[in-house]
């Protein structure tokens, strides 16, 4: 009976004031320690901290960062207090790199892209973790992905998140749609990672 | 010619500072001994109103159904039993339902979401009668679905933080690639509602192949049925389960009746001190006017007299010491309540101090029976004083 009313106490704590499994505030790994070793072959651990453009840097990082993504932030959620993680990947004591990633929105839902960075903000990895899209299975084939390795912020500095246009001949102009009709999801993928690079320029790789 | 009650008043005011400290004292004894009384009946209160807020005291899904979206999704979006819509015509059938609203959860893998997939749950809801069951729900944008049979969604507010959602942009059912159009987001309610998709439960019965189905049924039983027997009842149905929020919140109540042993403990030292207080306040007046009382007792006072002085003296003491504690019980309520969230920062919602009109009568019972026992010893002392020795006692 002590048992019965135990466990209704913990439902009716989940009821009432538990967030839920559904719930996500900000961009974290599902399972962090699976995944840090899946992205990042050779690590052998990581730290995971968070930051935030207001408690990094308030207003003033805000319109650095809306300025060099080339668009303000918009709507419900993309706002300057959404927390980010950034798990430090280690071999050893050595970090050797980066994983963080952003929510981003899609046509038909929500985009969570995941970047692997090297100490010099390289991107090693490109991971899809959620993509809510008619087009999901393209573009989160391993395909897709590799096209994106070996680029940097510098290389998508001149992306113009509006148009959705790179610099002809620019690595960022390369990256091929795997399919047309899904062009929001595209750009907004490119969107994500350019954003997600210059959140881990001001927050890490140069930070003020 | 000059009354006892009088005399009693002039003589409080011979010592102003003292008076004053004493009536102090018992007024902030009062304060505690209402707060608290307040906080017993405001906490039991705001409980209630707490629950009543999550719509439904009771919940009946099918056998070995999990109920709610976190067992769900544990569970990996399987398990999900059904019970035929006809059971609800059974349900309202019972005198003690005041309403019901039926639901239909459907959990969808997604291949995309994750290494590996992961579920997404949906819920059916009937637009006729959830919205009204849950009307504590507040919108951030939009409202609930035009439509019974529409392909709207509703989302929960970090649902929609999920998916990236505002009014108005299409959500996609993965799987069976179905457009649903977004027409409200809820503000945050710390309940699983803040994570979960409402669609209309024809819709979902539509697009998931499940016409005729249910999950759940919430029931809002009346207020003056006995929700036990009417449980019992529900249990003589074939093949359901029965949650009760109302066992829940007895279980929370004898949990919270542990922590009123203790506010009481704090209550009675209150009291304890409060009536010390006044002993040796009065005490100390009733020594300093020895003299004076053997004088009053020599022209004629008899000792029932000065008993009845110095018990009234007590009494008024207690009387302006309990009206000062009642007017700080009530005027900081609010503040006090604010003081206890902090250090119960998952107490209920709402006005955790209530104080009516039985906490203020008993408040002031309790600080006048603290009153009349606490000045019997310093009644007594007085009466018994002898005139001849009280004078003496000046001579010397």
């Amino acid at each position: 009976m002590i048992l019965r009313h135990v466990l209704m106490s913990f439902l009716f704590l989940l009821l009432l004031g538990v967030e839920s499994v559904l719930a996500a505030v900000g961009c974290d790994l599902n399972d962090p320690d699976r995944d840090v070793a899946r992205l990042f072959p050779g690590s052998t651990g990581y730290r995971t901290s968070y930051a935030s453009i207001d408690k990094k840097g308030g207003e003033p990082l805000l319109r650095e960062v809306e300025k060099r993504l080339g668009e303000p932030f918009q709507g419900l959620f993309e706002t300057i207090d959404v927390p980010y993680t950034i798990y430090e990947v280690l071999n050893g004591t050595q970090v050797i790199g980066y994983i963080h990633g952003v929510n981003q929105k899609g046509q038909y839902g929500g985009i969570q892209v995941f970047l692997c960075l090297d100490p010099d903000g390289i991107i090693r990895n490109f991971y899809f973790q959620k993509l809510t899209s008619k087009a999901a299975k393209e573009l989160r084939s391993p395909e897709f992905g590799k096209q994106f390795i070996g680029l940097s912020l510098k290389d998508f500095e001149a992306y113009d998140v509006l148009s959705g246009k790179a610099p002809a001949g620019s690595p960022v102009s390369a990256i091929q749609n795997p399919v047309p009709e899904a062009e929001t999801d595209f750009r907004a993928s490119l969107r994500a990672t350019k954003k997600n690079l210059i959140l881990m320029d001001v927050f890490v790789l140069r930070p003020h | 010619m000059i009354s006892i009650y009088t005399v009693s008043y002039k003589n409080l005011l011979r010592k102003k500072t003292r008076s004053l400290l004493t009536v102090v004292g018992i007024g902030l004894s009062a304060w505690v001994l209402a707060s608290l009384l307040g906080f017993n009946e405001g906490y039991e209160s705001a409980l209630n109103k707490d629950i009543d807020n999550m719509g439904f005291q009771v919940l009946l899904t099918a056998k070995g159904c999990p109920y709610e979206a976190a067992t769900l999704m544990l569970k990996g979006g399987t398990g999900l039993r059904y019970m035929k819509e006809s059971i609800v015509d059974q349900v309202l059938s019972n005198e003690e339902v005041e309403k019901i609203t039926p639901m239909l959860m459907h959990a969808v893998f997604d291949p995309n979401k994750g290494e590996s997939g992961g579920i997404t749950a949906y819920l059916g809801v009937d637009p006729a009668t959830f919205p009204a069951m849950k009307s504590f729900l507040e919108f951030k944008q939009g409202k609930w679905f035009s439509e019974p049979e529409a392909m709207e969604a509703v989302l929960g507010y970090e649902a929609a933080e999920l998916e990236q959602r505002e009014v108005g942009d299409i959500l996609l059912i993965p799987n069976i690639n179905a457009e649903v159009k977004v027409v409200g987001i809820l503000k945050r309610t710390g309940t699983q509602d803040d994570g979960t998709i409402f669609l209309p439960i024809r819709t979902v019965q539509r697009l998931f192949e499940k016409t005729g189905d249910l999950t759940g049924i919430g029931i809002k039983v009346d207020k003056n049925a006995d929700i036990a027997q009417f449980e019992e009842k529900l249990y003589q149905l074939p093949d359901v389960q029965v949650v009760s929020l109302a066992q829940v919140k007895q279980t929370i109540l004898n949990l919270v009746s542990t922590a009123k042993v203790m506010v009481a403990s704090i209550a009675i030292v209150a009291i304890l001190i409060a009536t010390v207080g006044v002993i040796n306040t009065v005490l100390m007046s009733v020594f300093e006017r020895f003299q004076e009382i053997g004088i009053l007792k020599s022209i004629g006072a008899m000792p029932l007299d000065v008993f009845k002085l110095i018990w009234i003296e007590t009494l008024v003491l207690c009387l302006l010491g309990g009206g000062v504690g009642i007017v700080l019980a009530l005027g900081l309520s609010q503040t006090t309540g604010i003081l206890i969230r902090r250090l119960l920062p998952y107490a209920p919602t709402g006005s955790l101090i209530t104080l009516n009109t039985e906490i203020v009568i008993t408040t002031l019972l309790t600080v006048v029976l603290i009153g009349l026992v606490s000045g019997i010893y310093p009644a007594w002392r007085a009466a018994r004083v002898r005139p001849l020795e009280a004078i003496r006692s000046e001579v010397a």
